[in-house]
């Protein structure tokens, strides 16, 4: 009696204080609830799309329209950023300043900008300040004016801002990429232009951008937040249905990439620079692709957060670099697979052949069902957390509507990143991912770098970043003759 | 920072704002061992954010090992008595959730969002981490060697990383909120696995802790795990040291010139001293703050962006445990000089606190401060970071409604009284930052 008592008073103390040596398992799910988008299309042409999602009083709200970057003309890079930039700095009615303040004043805040395949406007505001934001909306996107000092003043700004950007390794090492993958197809440039495109852009160029691609039978219009469908699309009547209709857009979006060239090894020398930058790219799938999932769920194996086998073997074993990333950029036409890590210089062509090794590895062997169910899991939780806030919605269901695809796909998400077996992963990285077809690019101080480089690459071209031309595949500077 | 992607160092203190926000809703208990647990319930969405906040920083840095604490934080992510490493990403990212932590000058925050039927495993691994680390040579050095590359990624690579990295140190003369939390490369390699176990067994304390969870769980549930998991972790009999070290204030304007590689364009920056973030003036030292930079409308914005004489400005309420730091400051346009935003910023700075600003104006930083808030709180994890902020920096959980009222209640007085008083009658330090092939 006494014994049995004694036994028990342990056992719980026992329990109270040992700590408990394996993670205790997990609790049944709860089903996640994927938001609703509900659709009208306004006599002119807008498609106009509602994500409700009451609690916090806030909606995000975005404008898009269908031609971005793809469509600057020959010549003209960054003509699409450059028109989304001047897009918000005076309509007939309004001074830059008065937008500024206008929209600011309603504690909202207001950007626009060019994508590849789109130019958006978007707005994050307090539900019941909504329409008198989505009033400025509707203005610059119908009213701009693209006064000449105005472009003037915001073709200074990026300038300067490129001259930070032509600074960096990692920056440069992309734009060298996006050149090597696409030659001088529109998706090798630069989006936001370079010092020689943008000097010859001129005030006409923009309005013809706007007068081509800016109209409602080209836009679509998406609401996430503390907004009834109803009441959404009331005023999208009120504000843009007296928004004339025009011809369709200007791009042929399905040409946007080139075929593939010979892949090539550039080092851009840096010397200076404080890290080194290695990129390895070629080309990937289109956003409509039927391998959309396997594309997704492939990447996440590859370099998708950070268990990645990337960040595994770069970071985790063997602390070359603070992390290693892979994603596949997917547009209306062939967008490109990117991976992507820094180290420091004397580690970069170690780190360029680890990058490679992984990419090879997932043709040539299985990935084992405890890496595929962690890393399908990784697929979901991240979709599931992007849904989470009414920007990361109108992010989701915005690239649904952009490229072609039914918005009730935003419930199939799930289930086909599930169906996604090893032997799926294996066949896309075959066809898909094979270092022998992509470029690298490293970007840092050389002579650190080259000797290894040159031991695993017969013909790895230098370029010194004085001589780098980024507006053509050549990559160099034109030499004038003596 | 384990892994978030910041285009500066500093980390931005969150604003706080006005009307209409529903009021963030905690319950509260202290353990025996003196944990503090916090708890916000939302059942909406299936997940759950836990966060355990760490009352120590990198003004905690041993002497001679500027950049421990944080390097410190990775070791978090190793082995334990029961966990092997990486383990964390095992019952994060693994089911769908996310990891990470980060290390602020006053506090070092371990977080995690999980769909919530993981909550119970998660409050056993904060129970392991917060009890036992067992880390050896290998995972050490190669952890550290990831902290070189992020110093490389943050500070030597981005053209005005080295700018904001030496903000602090040109700021504090005395306290060590001097030294740049992400340390150097001498300091890093000077540290030892010793100092890893001493710093654990100092620091890493449940009456050092606070515990927030909020997101989707059953009360009953959560308060019996916790007991369990994280009860049971000793309350050890050593004392926690605590920095005292007090801040001269300064008693005349200084001059530092700073430089750095490949900065194609100068920049400039002023630095005051600030009281403390529990002090009655950080409310309007962050309203001044949105007003001189926050959207193309504000003050700096337009005099010096419009004004076509600076590519980008930048300015930071940077408010702290012990005091705090406000900076402004201009990466210049091609062709202007750092002397010209110089005179625009200090003709803005007289000007708040030469007379009331404008109501109109006034009303327009609240209402963005009120709206950035309201997206702060649109998920579980913001909600828990705006209430940890509150108890770990101000020293008051109710600081998380309290400031929003205090907000709606602030007049233009009060702007030009606190303008006055830190920005003009204080003593700036100004910093002008060039490319090093400038330095003769």
């Amino acid at each position: 009696m006494i014994s049995a008592l004694l036994f028990a008073v342990l056992m719980e103390s026992g329990s109270a204080a040992a700590a408990v040596q394996s993670p205790p398992p997990p609790a049944a799910p709860r089903e996640t609830k994927v938001p609703q988008p509900v659709e009208k299309t306004l006599a002119n042409g807008l498609r106009v799309i509602v994500v409700p999602k009451p609690g916090i009083p806030l909606v995000a709200a975005r404008l898009v329209v269908k031609a971005g970057a793809a469509a600057d003309p020959k010549g003209r890079d960054g003509l699409a950023q450059l028109t989304a930039d001047v897009l918000t700095k005076g309509t007939t009615t309004r001074t830059a300043e008065q937008i500024a303040q206008g929209v600011e004043a309603l504690g909202a805040t207001m950007s626009a900008n060019a994508g590849w395949d789109s130019s958006s406007i978007d707005v994050s505001v307090m539900s019941s300040n909504l329409e008198k934001a989505m009033e400025f909306v509707s203005d610059v996107a119908r009213n701009a004016t693209f006064k000449q000092k105005e472009l003037d003043r915001e073709r200074a700004r990026t300038l300067d801002s490129l001259q930070v950007t032509l600074e960096q390794p990692d920056e440069i090492a992309s734009l060298v990429a996006a050149r090597l993958v696409y030659g001088d197809a529109p998706y090798g440039h630069n989006l936001a232009g370079l010092p020689s495109t943008l000097e010859k852009i001129k005030r006409e160029d923009l309005v013809k951008f706007h007068r081509t691609n800016y109209h409602p039978d080209n836009a679509l219009l998406v609401f996430a937040g503390d907004v009834k469908p109803e009441s959404a699309f009331t005023l999208a009547q009120k504000l843009f249905g007296s928004w004339k209709s025009g011809a369709a857009g200007s791009q042929p979006a399905e040409k946007s990439a080139s075929d593939t060239s010979k892949p090539r090894v550039v080092v851009i020398d840096m010397p200076e620079a404080g890290n080194s930058a290695v990129v390895i790219a070629g080309r990937g799938i289109r956003r409509a692709d039927a391998d959309y999932a396997k594309a997704v769920v492939t990447n996440m194996v590859l370099g998708g957060g950070y268990s990645s086998r990337l960040n595994q073997e770069v970071r985790i074993k063997r602390g070359l670099s603070y992390g290693a990333t892979s994603s596949f950029d997917m547009r209306a036409d062939v967008g490109p697979f990117i991976a992507a890590a820094q180290t420091k210089h004397e580690s970069a062509a170690q780190l360029a052949d680890l990058m490679r090794v992984e990419i090879d590895r997932l043709a040539s062997t299985d990935v084992p069902a405890t890496e595929l169910v962690p890393r399908k899991a990784a697929v979901i939780g991240s979709f599931a957390f992007s849904l989470e806030t009414t920007s990361g919605i109108v992010n989701r269901v915005a690239a649904l509507a952009l490229y072609g695809q039914p918005l009730s796909d935003i419930n199939q998400y799930v289930p086909r990143a599930q169906a996604v077996t090893a032997e799926d992963v294996k066949s896309f990285a075959t066809s898909h991912l094979a270092s022998k077809n992509f470029n690298v690019v490293i970007a840092g101080n050389a002579k650190e770098f080259i000797e290894p480089l040159k031991k695993e690459f017969s013909d790895v071209e230098v370029i010194s970043k004085a001589d780098l031309d980024l507006t053509s595949a050549t990559l160099r500077v034109r030499k004038k003759k003596e | 920072m384990r892994r978030l992607t910041l285009l500066f160092l500093f980390v931005a203190a969150t604003s706080r704002a006005a009307t209409s926000i529903p009021p963030i809703e905690y319950r509260h208990r202290t353990l025996p061992n003196g944990l503090e647990v916090y708890a916000i319930q939302d059942r909406s969405t299936p997940t759950v954010a836990i966060q355990v906040w760490y009352r120590v920083g990198s003004k905690d840095d041993p002497e001679h090992r500027s950049g421990f604490a944080h390097l410190f934080e990775h070791m978090m992510f190793k082995s334990t008595k029961n966990m092997p490493s990486e383990m964390m990403d095992r019952i994060t990212e693994d089911v769908g959730g996310a990891n990470n932590a980060t290390t602020l000058d006053d506090a070092t925050v371990y977080y995690e969002v999980v769909p919530s039927n993981y909550l119970e495993t998660l409050l056993w691994a904060e129970g392991e981490r917060m009890g036992s680390l067992d880390v050896n040579e290998a995972n050490f050095k190669s952890e550290r060697d990831v902290v070189k590359e992020e110093y490389r990624y943050r500070v030597l690579a981005p053209p005005y990383g080295m700018l904001f990295n030496v903000l602090p140190a040109d700021t504090f003369v005395k306290h060590p909120y001097r030294r740049p939390g992400i340390g150097n490369i001498e300091e890093l390699d000077a540290a030892t696995l010793d100092d890893v176990r001493s710093f654990h067994a100092t620091y890493y304390r449940p009456d050092d802790a606070i515990l927030i969870v909020a997101g989707d769980f059953d009360s009953q549930q959560l308060d019996g795990w916790v007991d369990r998991y994280l009860g049971a972790v000793p309350k050890p009999s050593t004392p926690m040291p605590d920095v005292n070290v007090p801040e001269p204030p300064r008693t005349e304007e200084k001059r530092v010139a700073e430089h750095g590689a490949n900065v194609p364009l100068p920049a400039v920056a002023f630095t005051w001293l600030t009281p403390a973030a529990s002090n009655e003036d950080a409310v309007p030292l962050t309203v001044i703050n949105t007003l001189l930079t926050e959207g193309d409308s504000s003050r700096l914005e337009q005099k010096l962006v419009r004004g076509e004489i600076a590519a980008e400005v930048f300015s930071q309420a940077d408010l702290r445990e012990d005091l705090g730091m406000f900076a402004v400051g201009a990466i210049m346009a091609s062709g202007h000089q750092p002397v010209e935003a110089e005179k625009i910023i200090r003709e803005q700075i007289a000007s708040l606190a030469s007379q009331p600003i404008p109501a109109a104006e006034l009303q327009k930083a609240k209402n963005l401060m009120l709206t950035s808030e309201l997206r702060e709180r649109e998920t579980s994890e913001g909600k828990a970071f705006d209430l940890g902020e509150a108890i770990a920096i101000d020293h008051d959980a109710n600081a998380v409604n309290t400031s929003l009222t205090r907000l709606q209640s602030l007049t233009a007085e009060d702007v030009q009284r606190v303008a006055k008083k830190y920005l003009v009658d204080g003593k700036p330090v100004v910093i002008t930052y060039t490319d090093q092939g400038e330095k003769k």
